[in-house]
């Protein structure tokens, strides 16, 4: 099914929002994304007729940006920040351990297609480095321990309650993050 | 067009004083005084990007060494392009742009014209000290026409920036990021676009290169000659190059032509047609019912003989003569004092006669001109634009790019009367750039014309002086307008009222107004009307006779409008006089020491009705196929079978000249010298790239030979002496030079036409033409033109047919999946006329309810054709049918 | 020692226990009184010069005062303008405007309305960087819940003030920060800088005359507005560097974090007193004053004050506040590698000298860490820094090269010692097999 039946009025209030349309097209492209976990070539196509924009125009945009996929990635996708500042407490040995847990290394999939490993730079987490992105979520001062109680809990519920909240640190009111 | 009265600055270039325009950029006042500052993204034609960092000067008073290229120069400014610091800048930043480059030049097709190349030659840059590992690109397939060697980018973006702000085609992404930046078109899809050729000619480097002539050749060795198109009314420049009389490539450099270095796909890749393996060679007599290979001296003697015989057994008129309008002005001239002089006839015509004509009898009519009273330059200034009937980026690309320019960089409105929608596909779409766009079936283009001029009228947009001046005129046409009614109007066109009134209020507010109007409506019945009464709409706005406005009338062939001015067809004598001009008469006369034929002549379509009565006995054509082109049920073949002798002037064996008694290999336009005049009037030099193939000649010495034979001796040493002659017999066209002032409007012609001369048809042409209901299920057939193509010669062009090999059907994709089927698939159309059977491309551009086909490969498609003829013009229109069409399964 | 404690401005909502930032939580602590007060009843005009009063300078790097850049836009022009709020923090070592917006959304709501209203934008967009969903999805409840109370959107607690704003999603590249490459990125097209002149004040988004501002810069607005440019004024060190500043500290302290504290306060205070201090036993060696874009510091710069001048003064800049400690045995050249990988990867690619130079460097300095390095490395390395600062078209090619440059000068002797490692190395190589023991 195409993008304009399926997501009608998000498309119709996406397009609100912007006097001139080709603004509308990062946002597309995530909601194209977030049908397969990729933006396909008939996605591309079809946002370039919504837009007005001629396909090359949509490919252009779609390949300057990291978060956009235009290949298929696991269910998980896991985002370890290799930035100096993660470096410096420890965000190799993180990147070491999921490649020994999940047997891949960076660029990586799992044959089960449940993770996709990538080393990124930095995720604005700094303070509580190491940390990971995995999908939308940031899952931060990652020890070993915590590392596995997540894959575990990926695996099992397809979601971790270790995530973080909204970001405060240090916590002086004294959430949890 | 210089504005006197553009502000100035004054500035320096290390030390030497120069005053440019206000907005110059310093790069470009740099030039003016000889200084080049090397750059490569830089490009006159499109906006700053500076992003390569080469031109990089100092400023004084500025702290930062500034790129050339963006830094507008301003008053009492300083520059230096050549101190120390400077020239570190441009060798480090050379540094960088060459560490990832493969250096390959010994295999590159750019070497020897590389700016990459020049500059490093110019900076000696020693040996990099770049060791690291180049980025490579994976190799993928870009095009059939255009190479792609991405290690080689210096990712200036020029191709895209180009693609994008002067074609307005949009088919090359640069895509990732960083160094891995590639210039791509859409994903791993080859390049599917215009082909104009733009990106290899703009690339600074050997990254885009041609195909057609990949490896063949070291620019050093080419054989150069500056020529003009033949294939479209827009009349480009090309440098043609060649190899031992090979053609190898076309280009045509920025600032060169009308065209400013801007080429389209038939002007890049079109130029094989010439070498094409069929063309004649040698002369051909028909000996036995078959056509085979004579001399020169046999043929010619053949032709002149038989052409002797006829004319004694049945007098001067039991001849006929067609011409090309794609044969230069030389040839035309001599065609047409070849059949007045030397056979005694006005029986003749041009392929002007399929359209041109209609434009130009209404210009003589109006203004007094056969000719445009604007110059391109005036479409790229003007602010307000109305296109109608043109699908231009596909017949006029170039004229096209004047439009684009006045809408994209100088913001003009553009209002479009077309029928085509706005969709973008992989072709530029004029109506995408338009502000008012009214999608109309082309049979209603006139319709379109009136309802604007019902607008103009009761907006009250009509000119106070013109009211005042010619007050019958004006409540004349007001009277006209008002019997019409908007529900008619509106059902008829299918568009709003709303939409009239607006491009009437924005046609009334602009200062430069000019009206752009091609052959979809010119070839169409009604055509002659449609171009009076768009006349008279510039007329009632009061633009008609403003400088700058005016209206354009666009040529398909690339000398339709020679043809006309060279007097190639039956009404008018050289210089477009009138056939009964004593003045004329006499002039010609005298400068061809001979009497002209004073009777009227007969055009295409009653020569050919002529003919099949066995009135016409003989014909001489030049270059033209009617019997390819009109629709088999008129005849053609049959009355040309008829004919008791036939010689045909030809490229290739056509469907015309294979029924000739004499066949005569001519030279093509790339074998030749002479003239091409524009649609907008430019009279431009056609020079020989090659020597004209095998034995064939051109058109102009064959009629010089033939008329010696005949006993007129109409002898000329070359074409130059041709092009004397005609300077002298038509008035002020010695003073064509490259750069002609295009004629006024004639007052005493225009205070003729606004106090009697409207009134003899204007009942006729103010009323609507019939309602044509289309029956359900059916879908109207157009007959058009393709980017790739230009009449049926390209379709022998190895680089346009890997473009475009053959007819598809364009289909509206709702039509097409209301039909069942899809791209590729094999249709049937049928009507009470005959079937044909084709496939199918869906193009999103196509009107639902209508169809296209190409023009180019519509011989046998033109059988379901309605023919129609103009009773003033006598133009034969032969583009629309309505057909039903059923899947074959 | 215990820290000194400051008075918290922006953070000060949600250092309270059970504060939410629930639009209730808000308007309880006072929010959404500067937009009652000025709304219809201040001109614009005088908003703008009360916040150029304040002496309020950006927080997303450059520092540029926030009223003079308002000043810039036309005066008499009559059409669309616009307000961007750059949400993108990227910089390596900057985590403050994530937390300003997930944890206290209506503070800079009620900034970004404000700010509009001076400059008359009646559509403001907040440019949020793409992987930070968490936050958008903050900010869009928030909207919802401030359209819904009439603090956002058409007639404005029907003053007749329209400002509405819309939440916009990066997605993935450093680049968009830079504010034109934000604009382009908002319109829909690749983040590429543009050159300027023009710039946004006249041609900004969709050409038409436009504000970027950063988070925490409109964060301070309801405050300036509440309290008076004079209060605002007397904070931290006047009269260039008013207010406080949320720094960022990372690396190696007990506590990293977010610190709000009055401009002027020493490194050394922010480190040893609010961020406890080195981790280790191992005392500090190299800090990084604003971000990965600010040259490094060394144990001298200790003293230096945390305000735009005194910073400068030391060679490095304020920039975005991020404070990134490193202790005794880290490598610099590693640490300049690592940063050196994120400009690599993070290039746009428009400017050549960035471009080419930045995989140029890279590759230069993985091959110096990896012990391959050779003696005319040192040279190249700062030729070609020296050739890309200040010739590109944005502030990216200045920023890629401080971290090489400052290692190499504070610590050149690092650099030497990996490439005499490399020589040493290749000189056993060269020697015959059979000649090694
Ligand atoms: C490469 C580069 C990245 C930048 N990234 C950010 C950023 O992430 N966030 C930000 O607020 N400003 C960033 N800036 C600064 C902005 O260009 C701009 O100066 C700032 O948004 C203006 O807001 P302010 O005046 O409130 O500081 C960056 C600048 C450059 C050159
Ligand atoms: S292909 Fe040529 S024109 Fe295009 S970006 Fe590369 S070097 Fe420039
Ligand atoms: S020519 Fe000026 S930056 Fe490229």
């Amino acid at each position: 099914m195409n993008l304009a039946e399926k997501y009608k009025d998000e498309i119709a209030d996406i397009l609100s929002r912007y006097p001139v349309r080709r603004s509308a097209l990062i946002p597309l492209l995530y909601l194209a994304q977030q049908e397969n976990g990729f933006i396909t070539e008939g996605a591309m196509i079809e946002i370039a007729g919504m837009l007005k924009l001629t396909p090359p125009q949509v490919y252009e945009t779609a390949t300057f940006y990291t978060m956009l996929n235009l290949k298929k990635v696991g269910k998980f996708h896991i985002q370890i920040c290799k930035s100096l500042m993660c470096a410096l407490v420890g965000s190799d040995t993180v990147i070491g351990w999921m490649k020994t847990k999940l047997g891949i290394g960076p660029g990586e999939t799992t044959a089960d297609g449940l993770f996709t490993l990538t080393a990124v730079e930095c995720l604005a987490a700094c303070g509580t480095g190491p940390m990971m992105q995995i999908n939308d979520d940031y899952y931060e001062r990652l020890t070993e321990e915590k590392v596995d109680r997540i894959l575990a809990d990926l695996r099992t519920t397809g979601t971790s309650s270790m995530k973080s909240g909204p970001f405060m640190w240090p916590d002086r009111a004294g959430a949890r993050v | 067009m210089a504005n006197t009265t553009t502000e100035t600055v004054r500035l320096t270039i290390d030390g030497i004083p120069v005053t440019v325009p206000k907005g110059t950029l310093v790069i470009e006042a740099a030039r003016r005084v000889g200084v080049m500052v090397p750059h490569f993204c830089y490009h006159p034609k499109l906006k700053p990007d500076a992003n390569c960092r080469m031109c990089l000067v100092e400023v004084e008073k500025m702290p930062k060494l500034q790129t050339s290229c963006s830094t507008v120069a301003t008053e009492g400014m300083a520059v230096r392009t050549a101190t120390t610091v400077v020239n570190d800048a441009h060798k480090s930043v050379l540094e960088f742009i060459l560490a990832n480059h493969p250096l390959d030049c010994p295999v590159c097709d750019q070497g020897g014209r590389c700016d990459l190349q020049d500059f490093s030659h110019q900076y000696t840059a020693t040996s990099s000290r770049f060791t690291e590992t180049k980025r490579i690109f994976q190799k993928e397939y870009f095009s059939p026409l255009i190479e792609t060697q991405m290690n080689r980018c210096v990712q200036c973006l020029r191709c895209v920036r180009y693609c994008d702000e002067v074609m307005d085609v949009k088919a090359l992404a640069p895509s990732g990021r960083g160094t891995m930046t590639e210039i791509k078109s859409f994903a791993a899809h080859p390049l599917d676009c215009e082909f104009c050729g733009g990106c290899v000619q703009i690339c600074p480097v050997g990254a885009i290169t041609s195909r057609l002539s990949m490896y063949e050749y070291r620019p050093w060795m080419l054989k150069r000659a500056d020529t003009i198109c033949h294939y479209c009314g827009d009349g480009c420049q090309i440098t043609v190059q060649t190899k031992d009389n090979d053609l190898i490539e076309v280009m045509s450099a920025h600032g060169s032509g009308r065209n400013n270095g801007d080429l389209c796909a038939r002007g890049f890749f079109g130029f094989h047609a010439a070498s094409h393996p069929e063309r004649l060679t040698r002369p051909l007599i028909r000996r036995d019912g078959t056509l085979v290979e004579a001399t020169w001296e046999e043929a010619l003697e053949r032709t002149a003989e038989q052409i002797a015989q006829v004319k004694n057994a049945h007098g001067p008129r039991a001849f006929g003569g067609l011409i090309s309008g794609r044969l230069t002005n030389e040839e035309l001239y001599l065609f047409q004092k070849f059949m007045r002089l030397a056979i005694g006839t006005n029986n003749l015509d041009s392929s002007a006669r399929y359209g041109q004509l209609n434009a130009v009898q209404a210009m003589r009519r109006v203004q007094g001109t056969h000719r445009w009273t604007i110059a391109f330059e005036d479409i790229s200034q003007a602010d307000v634009l109305l296109l109608i009937g043109t699908n231009i980026t596909e017949t006029n690309p170039i004229t096209g790019l004047n439009v684009k320019e006045a809408v994209k960089k100088h913001h003009a409105t553009l209002s479009t009367i077309d029928s085509m929608q706005p969709a973008i596909g992989t072709i530029s779409n004029i109506a995408n750039l338009s502000h008012q766009h009214v999608c109309v079936a082309p049979e209603q283009f006139g319709t379109a014309v009136l309802a604007l001029l019902k607008a103009v009228v009761e907006g009250r947009h009509v000119d106070q002086n013109l009211s005042r001046q010619a007050p019958d005129y004006v409540s004349t046409i007001s009277r006209a307008v008002e019997q019409l009614s908007w529900q008619d109007l509106t059902a008829d066109t299918g568009a709003s009222r709303e939409q009239f009134v607006e491009m009437a209020e924005s046609l009334s507010k602009g200062r430069r107004v000019v009206i752009l109007a091609g052959q979809e409506l010119l070839r169409s019945a009604g055509g002659y009307h449609a171009s009076l009464n768009l006349l008279d709409l510039l007329l009632l706005l009061g633009k008609l006779t403003t400088p700058g406005c005016g209206f354009a009338p666009l040529a398909e062939e690339n000398n339709d409008q020679g043809a006309v001015e060279m007097g190639a067809v039956a009404e008018f004598l050289p210089g477009a006089c009138d056939l009964s001009d004593q003045e004329a008469r006499t002039r010609i006369a005298q400068a061809w020491k001979g009497p002209l034929p004073s009777e009227a002549g007969v055009t295409l379509m009653d020569m050919i009705d002529q003919a099949k009565v066995g009135q016409l006995k003989g014909m001489v054509v030049v270059g033209e196929n009617p019997v390819g082109s009109l629709p088999a049920h008129l005849g053609v073949k049959e009355a040309f079978q008829k004919l008791d002798f036939l010689v045909c002037q030809e490229l290739f064996l056509t469907e015309t000249a294979a029924l000739a008694h004499v066949v005569l290999p001519a030279a093509s336009a790339l074998e030749k010298a002479g003239t091409f005049t524009n649609s907008e009037g430019h009279v431009q030099a056609v020079r020989p790239a090659i020597e004209p193939i095998g034995e064939s000649r051109p058109d102009w010495e064959i009629l010089s030979a033939l008329s010696v034979l005949l006993g007129a001796e109409l002898d000329y040493a070359d074409a130059k002496d041709l092009l004397k002659e005609i300077r002298g017999i038509i008035p002020g066209y010695g003073l064509l030079g490259p750069a002609p002032v295009p004629p006024k409007v004639d007052q005493q012609t225009l205070t003729r036409y606004i106090t009697e001369g409207f009134h003899q048809d204007l009942a006729g042409r103010y009323t609507l033409p019939p309602r044509s209901e289309r029956q359900t299920g059916t879908i109207r057939l157009g007959l058009v033109q393709s980017l790739f193509h230009s009449g049926k010669f390209s379709t022998r062009s190895k680089g346009l047919v890997q473009l475009e090999a053959g007819g598809t059907l364009r289909l509206n994709p709702i039509d097409a999946a209301k039909l069942g089927v899809t791209d590729g698939d094999r249709v049937r159309l049928f009507n009470g006329r005959g079937e044909f059977t084709t496939t199918v491309k869906l193009v999103e551009r196509v009107p639902q309810g209508s169809a296209w086909f190409p023009d180019h490969f519509a011989q046998d498609v033109t059988r379901l054709f309605d023919v129609a003829i103009d009773r003033d013009t006598k133009v034969p229109s032969f583009r629309r049918a309505s057909v039903s069409i059923a899947k074959i399964s | 020692m215990a820290a000194q404690k400051y008075e918290l401005i922006l953070l000060k909502n949600m250092s309270q226990p059970g504060y939410t930032g629930s639009l209730a939580d808000y308007e309880q602590t006072g929010g959404y009184q500067a937009l009652r007060k000025i709304l219809g009843k201040v001109p614009p005009a005088e908003v703008t010069a009360t916040v150029m009063k304040s002496g309020l300078r950006g927080r997303g790097g450059a520092g540029f005062p926030t009223g003079v850049k308002w000043g810039f836009l036309p005066k008499d022009y009559q059409g669309t303008r616009y307000l961007c709020c750059n949400a993108d923090e990227s910089e390596p070592g900057t985590f403050k405007d994530r937390q300003l917006m997930e944890r206290d959304p209506h503070q800079l709501l009620e900034g970004i309305v404000l700010a509009g209203y001076a400059i008359g934008a009646e559509s403001t967009y907040i440019y949020i960087r793409g992987e930070m969903v968490l936050g958008s999805r903050i900010l869009e409840q928030a909207l919802a819940e401030a359209r819904k109370a009439g603090y956002v959107g058409k007639n404005i607690l029907g003053t007749g003030v329209h400002v509405d704003i819309w939440v916009h999603r990066g997605a993935g590249a450093y680049i968009c920060g830079e504010e034109t490459a934000l604009l382009e990125s908002l319109e829909g097209k690749r983040g590429l800088p543009r050159v300027k002149p023009p710039f946004p004040a006249t041609h900004g988004l969709y050409d038409k005359p436009t504000v970027v501002n950063n988070v925490e810069t409109l964060a301070n607005l309801p405050h300036i507005i509440n309290r008076g440019p004079e209060w605002f004024a007397s904070i931290g060190s006047p009269p260039k560097s008013t207010g406080t500043r949320i720094f960022c500290v990372s690396g190696h302290v007990k506590r990293p974090g977010n610190y709000e504290v009055p401009m002027g306060v020493t490194f050394r205070e922010l480190i040893y007193d609010q961020a406890g201090g080195m981790r280790g036993e191992k005392p500090l060696k190299a800090f990084i004053p604003g971000g990965a874009s600010a040259p490094f510091l060394t144990p001298e710069h200790l003293d230096v004050k945390l305000d735009f001048e005194s910073v400068a003064a030391a060679g490095s800049m304020l920039g975005s506040g991020g404070v990134t400690i490193m202790e005794e045995g880290t490598s610099m050249v590693w640490a300049a590698l690592r940063l050196m990988e994120f400009f690599y990867h993070e290039s746009c690619g428009k400017c050549s000298p960035c471009r080419e130079g930045s995989s140029w460097l890279v590759q230069t300095m993985r091959r110096i860490v990896a012990k391959q390095g050779r003696a005319q490395d040192l040279e190249t390395l700062s030729d070609l820094c020296k050739n890309i600062a200040g010739r590109t078209v944005c502030a990216f090619g200045d920023a890629e090269v401080a971290p090489i440059m400052s290692t190499l000068k504070h610590w050149r002797q690092e650099y030497v010692a990996l490439i005499h490692e490399a020589e040493a190395a290749n000189l056993i190589k060269s020697i015959p097999v059979g000649a090694r023991h």
